[in-house]
């Protein structure tokens, strides 16, 4: 069942010699529970793509559904709340709320629903991540891959349908690398979510069902990485 | 770049905007005190020129004789004497020129020194003690000039000739009293008695003493040595006020309220500084991480921190010291403009160094020290916080946010204010100064409409008046000068005593007439009842006195010659202008009333006035004054007198001025200094956090949610500085009042009302305007630019 799909997503930054074409005619689609890869140079555009499917920045031209639903048809509330219902985010360095501790930053996305988190469902993430004994724990109080931990947790509270994560293993140690990557398979093989990732590292395109290369604005698939 | 602190100039060029907020808060904090200061030390001034004006520059007199005169003028201390002293200053002791009652004053030439109003404007000071200087009313009613020879009888008899060799102005008290002055040497003044023992060669030693000196000291030492009582030495109070000399009790505690004034005003622009020297630091942990990284020693970063805050001190403090010392120009101006005559002492463009040295102390000791913590903070981050990314991510929070009683918006809104314990203190206690200080300058807004009578709309420039309160002024009068070159207004008074039953009781009631100009102005002090049927001739109008025997409502019977008459009391003032309530036959106060010029003709039969009083426009000089006096001698003759206000209302209006302008000034400028603080530290605070708003974006965060937690961290703040500022600046204000106020008047302190509505709409306002410039920034900015920053 096709969940993501992208049509001749275009990009441009800057004007004249600084003109820089971060996505040029992008396309592809991804079905449910499927993880895929990017990979690409630095500045090659692939944070661009990442952003403009997660409907945080907009398109020059193109078009992106999401569960067929086009992102850029949707006003800035309306996206705002579809984001926060329908896709989850992981970034390079957390990004984490560090007013909240570990409970309420997994939380925090139905907070701002004005609902009330369902329990089990948070034991049952707090136990995936491995942070029940965290819970109370500041973010300032954790080290970076449980940070991780927490901002993926975040992301699969609300069961997106999409997760997207940029460079999610990038500050961490391999150990805290691999239990992430662990985390993320787990999102896309046991919730069915689909997963697009963004990595520099090669190595971790090998739990991907797809992998996508970005060469200076546009998309080629590699093939799998399993 | 040859050193590592050189980085300080480089980092600055590309982050102007990041430091522009720090730099307009020293700004804001260096402008404040040195408004404040310079400000206080403008009035300061300016009362001391009004003061010279009206008491004279001495500042101790003596009553001693010319021996000891001589000693008091060798001491070292002692910059300038001048004997002085008077004869028939109260114009009862019958020495008299052409039958006008004479003051005489015997003084050496240099007492014109210390009184600038005693000025000769034409002739010389009196050589010889048959020579006399003379004021403006002997000249000019007398029509005499200098060179002619004037003849003054004394209460034995005695026929004194004096050649007139100058002449001065009136001075405020004579040209009230219509009075004759003339002034003679030392010599010539002692001359007056031939049969003088030595106590009446005594005179009043008036002493300058050199600044600096310790004049209380000076004045006890001098007084010992003399062996003088305390009837022997007089002070001049308002000088020695205003030159902070003064021991007097009441001064002492005015001293005292305006030291911690200034404490306050030095501790809000600490604060507004600290804050945001904390607030740029705390958001710059990261870099200053980096640098630790990079091999900088915890010194140098302390190094780096305070070099950095002395380069915006460089820019800052001068801004801040140009910004103020404008503004106190501008109200010089102001006062120069309002009351031309009376501030040309007033520097324009007056350098007020107080202000100046108090600004650049705040600004540049107030940065080193406020530098300190953040310095230390910042070269405490590890290395490896810095480069992890963690550093940027993770500050300030201790403990989680509160989401069980307010939605998650609203409680990460609060916990932002109050996360961190330092920040929340520093900021609320900024706002709580804004209100602190709002709270207790107000007080001296009291104190100036107790201490400083404020001139009414009625009050005369000169007036005529029959001695005796008999109506013998024409009232044909008023139309007639009316259309006198450099007269503006008109208007006469009726009097009368007349019997009356109020009641069982026979009582004598005062009463006047009023024009419809007098009504128009009376309604100001109307407190009971209405003026129509005053005006329309059917009531009486009372004047409130604490036990009367009439009130609203009351019905009275007038007995007059024209017939018995029933009137009722249709309405109360709280009081009048002047001093009529005393029976001119029994001097007992008595019921005072007022009614209308047909009813007063009607009870009497009189329509002529027994006080004619003159307003003029502001251009009007003595000329006209003369003119209309003339026209008035004519009209009436010599038995009706002639009083002169127009020195004494300048007085009372340049004082009221100038304290009015200082006062609201600083009012104005405190307020403005809480509006600016509320938006700066607003501002400062979302900047700070843009990233992490950004996050929340990108996690869902709709921006009506972020307004909602930027409201929650500025109404947070604003609360909490609203209550610390109120729970001490209205014990303050109370304080404040009690101690100015209520101890020289009595009043009873009250709720500041207004000063609290004012100050909390200021505030309101300000957080209105706070929060909603950065909600506008960053609905206009993406998530992507917003998490990028």
């Amino acid at each position: 069942m096709e969940i993501l799909k992208a049509e001749n997503l275009s990009k441009t930054y800057g004007t004249g010699e600084a003109r820089v074409e971060a996505l040029k005619d992008v396309s592809f689609s991804m079905a449910r529970g499927e993880f895929a890869a990017v990979v690409g140079a630095s500045g090659s555009g692939k944070s661009t793509l990442l952003n403009c499917i997660g409907g945080l920045d907009t398109a020059d031209s193109g078009r992106v559904f999401l569960n067929g639903k086009d992102i850029f048809d949707m006003g800035e509330d309306e996206r705002t709340i579809f984001r926060r219902q329908s896709i989850g985010f992981v970034f390079q360095s957390f990004h984490l709320i560090p007013e909240l501790n570990v409970e309420q930053n997994i939380i925090f996305p139905i907070l701002l629903d004005y609902k009330k988190p369902d329990k089990d469902r948070v034991e049952e993430i707090l136990e995936v991540l491995g942070l029940e004994n965290r819970r109370r724990h500041l973010p300032g109080q954790l080290s970076g891959g449980q940070q991780q931990r927490v901002a993926i947790g975040r992301a699969m509270i609300t069961r997106p349908i999409l997760v997207l994560a940029d460079e999610p293993t990038g500050n961490l140690d391999s150990q805290s690398s691999r239990d992430v990557m662990d985390l993320l398979c787990k999102a896309a093989r046991h919730y069915q979510q689909t997963v697009l990732m963004i990595t520099h590292n090669m190595n971790l395109t090998q739990s991907a069902d797809r992998v996508f290369q970005v060469v200076d604005g546009r998309l080629g698939e590699l093939g799998g990485g399993r | 770049m040859k050193h590592y602190l050189d980085l300080i100039s480089i980092s600055a060029k590309h982050h102007k905007a990041q430091t522009r907020m720090t730099r307009f808060c020293i700004v804001l904090a260096v402008f404040l005190v040195t408004v404040i200061f310079g400000m206080a030390d403008m009035e300061m001034r300016s009362q001391l020129v009004q003061a010279v004006r009206t008491d004279g520059s001495w500042h101790a007199g003596f009553l001693v004789n010319e021996e000891q005169e001589a000693l008091i003028g060798a001491r070292p201390e002692v910059k300038q004497t001048a004997r002085y002293e008077s004869l028939n200053y109260r114009l009862k002791d019958h020495y008299q020129i052409e039958g006008e009652e004479t003051v005489i004053c015997g003084f050496d030439r240099e007492f014109l020194d210390m009184y600038p109003d005693v000025d000769i404007v034409e002739g010389t000071f009196p050589q010889s003690e048959d020579e006399a200087v003379v004021n403006e009313n002997i000249i000019n009613r007398l029509e005499l000039e200098i060179g002619e020879m004037i003849s003054l009888k004394t209460p034995q008899g005695a026929q004194i000739d004096f050649r007139i060799t100058g002449i001065t102005k009136n001075t405020a008290l004579m040209a009230e009293h219509d009075a004759f002055g003339i002034f003679l040497s030392m010599d010539g003044f002692f001359a007056l008695n031939p049969e003088s023992t030595e106590a009446d060669q005594e005179a009043v030693c008036f002493v300058i003493f050199r600044p600096y000196c310790n004049i209380q000291k000076a004045i006890g030492e001098i007084s010992s040595q003399l062996g003088l009582g305390e009837e022997q030495v007089r002070q001049n109070a308002k000088v020695l006020m205003l030159l902070f000399q003064s021991r007097d009790t009441y001064l002492m505690r005015f001293y005292f309220v305006a030291g911690v004034l200034a404490v306050l005003v030095v501790a809000a622009g600490v604060f507004m500084i600290a804050a945001s020297m904390n607030s740029n630091i705390a958001r710059r942990t990261e870099f200053f991480g980096m640098m630790r990284c990079l091999g900088a020693v915890r010194k140098q970063i302390v190094r780096f921190v305070r070099r950095e805050a002395l380069s915006w001190c460089k820019t800052a403090v001068p801004a801040g010291l140009l910004a103020g010392t404008v503004v106190v120009w501008l109200l010089c101006k102001m006062l120069r403009f309002l009351s031309p005559g009376l501030f040309e002492g007033l520097p324009v463009f007056g350098i007020s160094y107080i202000g100046l040295a108090a600004g650049t102390v705040v600004g540049v000791i107030t940065v080193l020290l406020a530098a300190r913590s953040p310095a230390k903070q910042a070269a405490g981050v590890s290395p490896l916080a810095a480069v992890s990314g963690n550093a940027r991510t993770v500050q300030a929070a201790k403990r989680a946010a509160d989401t069980r009683f307010f939605k998650v918006d609203a409680a990460l809104g609060i916990h932002h204010a109050m996360g961190s314990r330092r920040n929340f203190f520093l900021v609320t206690g900024s706002f709580a100064f804004s209100i602190i200080l709002f709270l207790s300058f107000s007080t001296a807004v009291d104190f100036m409409h107790h201490a400083i009578t404020p001139l009414r709309p009625s009050a005369p420039d000169i007036y005529a008046y029959s001695e005796d309160t008999s109506n013998k002024i024409p009232s044909r009068l008023v139309d007639e000068l009316k259309n006198y070159p450099g007269v503006k207004r008109v208007f006469g008074r009726s009097y009368g005593e007349l019997s009356a039953f109020a009641g069982e009781k026979e009582i004598t009631l005062t009463v006047l007439s009023y024009d419809e100009q007098q009504f128009s102005w009376a309604e100001k002090s109307l407190i009971e009842g209405s003026l129509s049927e005053v005006i329309s001739g059917k009531g009486l109008l009372l004047v409130y006195r604490s036990g009367s025997l009439l009130k609203m409502g009351s019905s009275v019977t007038l007995l007059p010659q024209t017939g018995r008459q029933q009137v009722s009391v249709s309405g109360v003032l709280s009081d009048v202008p002047y001093n009529y309530g005393t029976s001119k036959n029994t001097g007992i106060e008595e019921e005072m009333v007022i009614c209308s010029e047909e009813m007063f003709e009607k009870l009497t039969g009189e329509q002529d006035y027994a006080v004619l009083d003159m307003q003029l426009q502001p251009d009007a000089g003595d000329a006209q004054v003369q003119q209309l006096r003339r026209a008035v001698e004519q009209a009436c003759g010599r038995e009706i007198s002639f009083s002169d206000k127009r020195i004494g209302n300048r007085e009372a209006k340049g004082a009221g001025y100038s304290m009015a302008v200082f006062l609201y000034g600083f009012l104005v400028v405190i307020a403005m200094i809480g509006f600016f603080n509320i938006m700066n530290c607003i501002a400062m605070s979302v900047s700070a956090r843009m990233r992490e708003y950004g996050a929340m974006r990108a996690v869902g965060m709709e921006v009506r949610q972020l307004a909602r937690m930027i409201w929650g961290e500025t109404l947070t703040y604003t609360v909490c500085g609203t209550v610390f500022g109120c729970a001490v600046g209205l014990p303050l204000n109370r304080a404040f009042f009690r101690s100015l106020v209520t101890s020289r008047w009595g009043d009873a302190w009250t709720l500041p009302g207004w000063e609290f509505l004012v100050i909390v709409a200021v505030m309101s306002v300000s957080v209105c305007l706070a929060a909603a410039g950065p909600v506008r920034r960053i609905r206009q900015m993406t998530v992507v630019e917003t998490i990028g920053r």
